[in-house]
């Protein structure tokens, strides 16, 4: 079984820093604790801005906050890409016969 | 099977209290991504049954560290053995791997950095970990009850000691 990293490390960092649930709260500007709970524990994925704050308040990274997901990502992303290149290697095989044959054919 | 390193491991260690238990997970002997103590006054065993369940769900850890009972320097209660023995199936249920140390491993394993009592081990492993020395007790007198905040470095110490064994060999 390959090591995977876990989908985040806000908890991690939070206590680093020694800030509690409340306090973070406060910082990303929302009412309550509970949302840096569903956040640490990963049942809610922040929004763009929310990781933007994450990475203002513990000065780490996003990649480095969200690292599951960021490994995610690039591995998917890493697959499309390939099918991508793939693809486009045919079509360029394709376009070079095309017009290796045009170049055959007699001018009237 | 081949064996991870141990700087690639994610290591749960746990250490039951008077009345609940201290815990710490690793990523390696250097990353320590979570720690704390959790307490109930009431049902202890089933609170403290629920909270592990959360931790080996949660983190998914590849080895859990508990105290050996049975082993040299190690003077548990039996409500306390039944949980260290409950907590270890319940990890086992989830194919997780269980290593167990006694008290006297891990004084072994600390007296190398020439540390010896609860108090310097604490005190060591807060100079290798700076992000628990906010969590650091004061000495003890002897007529002093045990501080809570204890049981976060007994935790980590279990945690380490795992290192170290697994780091020699």
């Amino acid at each position: 079984m390959a090591q995977r990293k876990l989908g985040n490390y806000l908890r991690m960092h939070r206590k680093k820093l020694g800030l509690n649930q409340g306090q973070v709260a406060f910082l990303l500007g929302c009412k309550s604790g509970a949302i840096v709970c569903r956040y640490e524990r990963a049942t809610q994925e922040p929004n763009l801005r929310t990781a933007l704050a994450f990475e203002v308040i513990y000065s780490k990274p996003i990649r480095e906050i969200f690292a599951g997901i960021y490994d995610e990502v690039e591995k998917e992303v890493s697959r499309r890409a390939r099918r991508l290149a793939k693809k486009l290697s045919k079509e360029k095989r394709a376009e070079g016969g095309r017009r290796l044959q045009m170049d055959k054919e007699p001018h009237s | 099977m081949s064996r991870r390193q141990p700087e690639l491991c994610r290591v749960l260690a746990i250490d039951p209290t008077v009345r609940g238990f201290g815990f710490a997970v690793f990523e390696g002997p250097e990353k320590l991504i979570d720690w704390g103590v959790t307490q109930s006054r009431r049902n202890k065993n089933e609170w403290s049954l629920r909270k592990a369940r959360n931790l080996l769900d949660g983190y998914k850890p590849d080895v859990l560290v508990v105290e050996n009972p049975n082993g040299n320097g190690s003077r548990r209660c039996e409500r306390v053995c039944c949980l260290i023995e409950e907590i270890s199936g319940i990890a086992r249920h989830r194919r997780i791997r269980v290593r167990t140390f006694s008290r006297g491993d891990i004084r072994d394993a600390f007296a190398k950095l020439g540390a010896s009592t609860k108090y310097e081990i604490a005190a060591v492993i807060s100079r290798w970990l700076p992000e628990l020395k906010t969590s650091m007790p004061h000495y003890r007198k002897p007529w002093m009850a045990e501080d809570a905040r204890v049981n976060i470095f007994d935790a980590a110490a279990l945690g380490l000691t795992y290192f170290f064994e697994v780091g020699d060999t």
